[in-house]
């Protein structure tokens, strides 16, 4: 045992120490498999990324009620007389006797990249000071809050920071009105970060919806509250509204976006692993054709069959490990934490960044890993098989 | 036994390193044709739409909608031949997560400006003449199983009827096809006057007015004047091309075409380093072999061309290969999405690009071998094990 670890050790040192002399054919693999593992962490990233940003959006004590049918914002309506419902509804918090609701209109409006000047969809919405106390989190990094019944308007930092045109003290128009903008927010790197916010009435007639909102948010007493508080919606036919956790809520669209993503990321990944195993037992058929004879002499001096085996695939695994260390260093300094957007459940914008996780990088890593060792198998099966005398002679 | 056996014997010596090179090159043209063929659906999205072919949105942002009479005053400008107008309905069916794109449209008018969307005369007059007729494009009919004469619930995630219900009853009258992009028919289409009539808020709103003007000469003309037309109106528009429209709207996406340029710059870094590395190998094991065929009297132009040959036939093989499995590749992942990815085909400007690439891989690769085997010395050869 001990003296088939020793071949093993002295076998692989020589293999390494001569991977000098295969210069070429060995980066060529490492390149290969790093380019393998940086398309599949770029994917995952991106999704990460997007769930991220979603999924820090939502807290389980607020309860979010779309028009029945609607999965997100946009498409929902609903109506003043039901949100006055909703404030004397079961389970909801109260502070000195006034329900802790927020009536909300999101409207889409315009807005270019900065990147190219492409116009996209940015969501403006309309709240008032209730809406703030559901979002404890929101920090002003630059100016102030709107004052209520002005066209004053605060943005998202995240908004800022990719799109033209939102910078504090800059007026934009949205058909015929014209907004002035006094403050940039952030919202711990929530969703929010990604909008506009007005005064809900001023937006309502701004965009003539005087009585209508899109969604209503209500701080529940305690987060176990919500079933009572769907009890009474589901049994009021005056409701039809959908009652869900705001948690839950951005969850289901963080799934839906980020599945998406990596659901590209998988298939095109796999697809370049069989050119990089292709790439490797290719190196590898090479790197046991050129050192035929010196293996023939170590089998010669009494070297075994199994230890010219590992030392081969250990050399493989050795080439998959540097180009899968490559390719999480390449993207970790260039890609993680790049800033970009797409459209979310909503059909807006959502800013956000790459992302990568520990466990984003050790699947990568082991995806390279595994080229490595298929490219080492098969070939160092024909280095630990080939007759010695065929393999001195060649 | 002429050049070309030579070379074909030199390239299948060794068949397990060729079949590794030609598996490589093989899947990086395989993606190339894919992800090629889905920049370029996404990078035309209107190269279905005729030049001349306009649309009017609300100048806030197309999810806001335009009032009704404002079809009326479009029609009537100087330069528009022909308008209609149509409005984003949110259509799934049974599940919500089974999303159709589909408007409710004016159909006469409509079909008169799309007149791509090619279906047989009776079905189409069928549909004309049916108040809750629907027109189900070719990949969403073949998606369900739909056939015509059946009659299918749709659900809309945004609009409900005044009875409650998010649903509506609509009798399949037709089937198209896209006759100007193949595969582009992922959407469905019905009677405004029937959703106008059910719907229970948004009444008289329409999503957008698309129209055709006499000459594309005039567009920027007939444009100018319609949204001046509306201009400090409730409601001011921005009018654009249909072309540019759907760029526009494919944008919001994200830079699609530099992830894709990544990837697939990626997968053929990858192949020419794996196959550069093995042209050198493999020739530089046939020194003496080339020795001899010098001393045989074979030019060193001669030996030059004939690896160039091996590489460029082991690119094109592989190259060739993959690039047409990524057809049905395409083919299968338009049926599972029913055309979401709508004109997703290997366009022939991919084929030529890519025929172009296997020739620079084929040429790159062979140059530097090629070149020292040409120069060889013979005397060199010869002693060179």
């Amino acid at each position: 045992m001990a003296n088939t670890l020793r071949q093993i050790s002295a076998i692989t040192r020589i293999n390494i120490k001569s991977i000098p002399q295969r210069f070429w054919m060995s980066l060529s693999t490492i390149v290969a498999i790093a380019l393998v593992v940086g398309v599949l962490l770029g994917f995952l990233a991106m999704g990460n990324g997007f769930k991220k940003t979603l999924s820090s959006s939502g807290t389980k004590d607020v309860a979010i009620l779309l028009r029945d049918g609607s999965d997100s914002e946009i498409n929902s309506v609903v109506m003043r007389e039901q949100t006055q419902l909703i404030e004397e509804a079961p389970g909801v918090a109260r502070v000195n006797g006034k329900a802790l609701v927020s009536a909300e209109l999101y409207v889409v409006v315009d807005g270019k990249r900065r990147t190219n000047g492409i116009k996209a969809n940015m969501p403006l919405r309309g709240l008032d000071s209730t809406g703030f106390a559901l979002r404890p989190g929101v920090t002003f990094s630059k100016g102030r809050l709107f004052r209520p019944g002005t066209n004053e308007v605060i943005v998202g930092s995240g908004l800022v920071r990719e799109f033209s045109g939102f910078d504090l003290g800059q007026t934009i128009r949205f058909g015929t009105s014209t907004w002035t903008i006094v403050g940039v927010f952030d919202a711990g790197g929530s969703v929010y970060e990604s909008e506009i916010w007005g005064d809900v009435s001023v937006v309502q007639s701004q965009f003539k919806r005087l009585n209508s909102y899109q969604s209503i948010r209500a701080k529940l007493a305690s987060p176990d509250q919500l079933a009572a508080l769907k009890a009474y919606v589901d049994k009021d036919q005056r409701l039809k509204l959908e009652t869900r956790s705001e948690a839950d809520y951005f969850a289901a669209q963080a799934k839906q976006s980020s599945d998406l993503i990596s659901n590209l990321g998988w298939p095109l990944a796999i697809i370049m692993t069989f050119g990089a195993v292709a790439g490797a037992l290719n190196t590898m058929y090479s790197s046991v054709s050129v050192r035929t004879a010196e293996i023939g002499t170590l089998r010669a001096i009494g070297f075994g069959g199994f230890p010219t085996f590992v030392g081969t695939l250990i050399e493989a695994v050795i080439l998959a490990a540097i180009g899968a260390v490559l390719g999480s260093v390449v993207i970790w300094l260039f890609v993680n934490g790049l800033s970009t957007s797409s459209l979310g459940g909503s059909f807006t914008q959502v800013v956000f960044t790459f992302s990568l996780t520990p466990r984003i990088i050790t699947t990568a890593i082991l995806l390279a890993l595994l080229i490595g060792f298929i490219g080492g198998f098969f070939p160092a099966l024909r280095a630990a098989r080939q007759p010695i005398a065929a393999m001195v002679n060649e | 036994m002429n050049d070309f056996t030579i070379i074909w014997k030199n390239l299948f010596r060794k068949k397990l390193r060729t079949t590794l090179m030609l598996i490589a090159i093989f899947v990086a043209f395989f993606l190339y044709g894919m992800l090629a063929s889905v920049g370029q659906a996404f990078d035309s999205p209107g190269s279905s739409d005729d030049k001349n072919r306009m649309v009017t949105l609300n100048k806030i942002n197309f999810t806001q909608f335009l009032p009704i009479s404002y079809y009326d005053r479009v029609a009537r400008v100087k330069g528009v031949t022909q308008a209609s107008h149509s409005n984003w309905f949110g259509a799934f069916f049974q599940d919500n997560k089974n999303v159709i794109v589909s408007f409710a449209v004016d159909p006469p008018t409509y079909l008169a400006i799309y007149k791509e969307f090619d279906m047989p005369d009776a079905e189409r007059k069928a549909f004309l003449g049916d108040r809750t007729g629907l027109a189900v494009g070719r990949a969403v009919a073949d998606k369900y199983g739909w056939k015509v004469g059946q009659t299918v619930p749709i659900s809309s995630n945004i609009f409900s009827q005044k009875n409650g219900s998010h649903s509506w009853d609509f009798k399949i009258d037709a089937i198209f096809d896209n006759s100007k992009v193949k595969g582009r028919d992922g959407l469905m289409i019905f009677h405004y006057d029937y959703y106008n009539e059910t719907v229970s808020f948004g009444r008289d709103n329409i999503g957008l007015i698309v129209f055709s003007t006499e000459t594309p000469a005039i567009n920027d003309a007939v444009a100018k004047n319609i949204d001046a037309m509306f201009a400090n109106s409730p409601y001011e528009t921005s009018t654009d091309t249909a072309e540019a429209f759907s760029k526009s709207f494919i944008a919001q996406l994200g830079n699609i075409k530099l992830i894709i340029s990544l990837v697939v710059g990626a997968a053929f870094v990858t192949i020419l380093l794996i196959v550069g590395n093995t042209m050198v190998m493999a020739i530089r094991e046939r020194t003496r072999e080339i020795g001899v065929f010098k001393t045989l009297g074979f030019s060193g132009q001669r030996i030059f061309t004939q690896i160039v040959a091996e590489a460029l036939l082991l690119s094109l093989l592989g190259g060739l290969l993959g690039l047409s499995c990524a057809v049905p590749a395409l083919l299968l992942i338009n049926k599972i999405s029913a055309g979401a990815i709508s004109g997703l085909t290997v366009q022939p400007i991919v084929f030529v690009k890519g025929l172009g690439w296997m020739v620079f891989l084929g040429l790159v690769t062979a140059a530097l071998p090629a070149w020292s085997a040409m120069r060889l010395n013979i005397v060199t050869a010869l002693g060179r094990k």
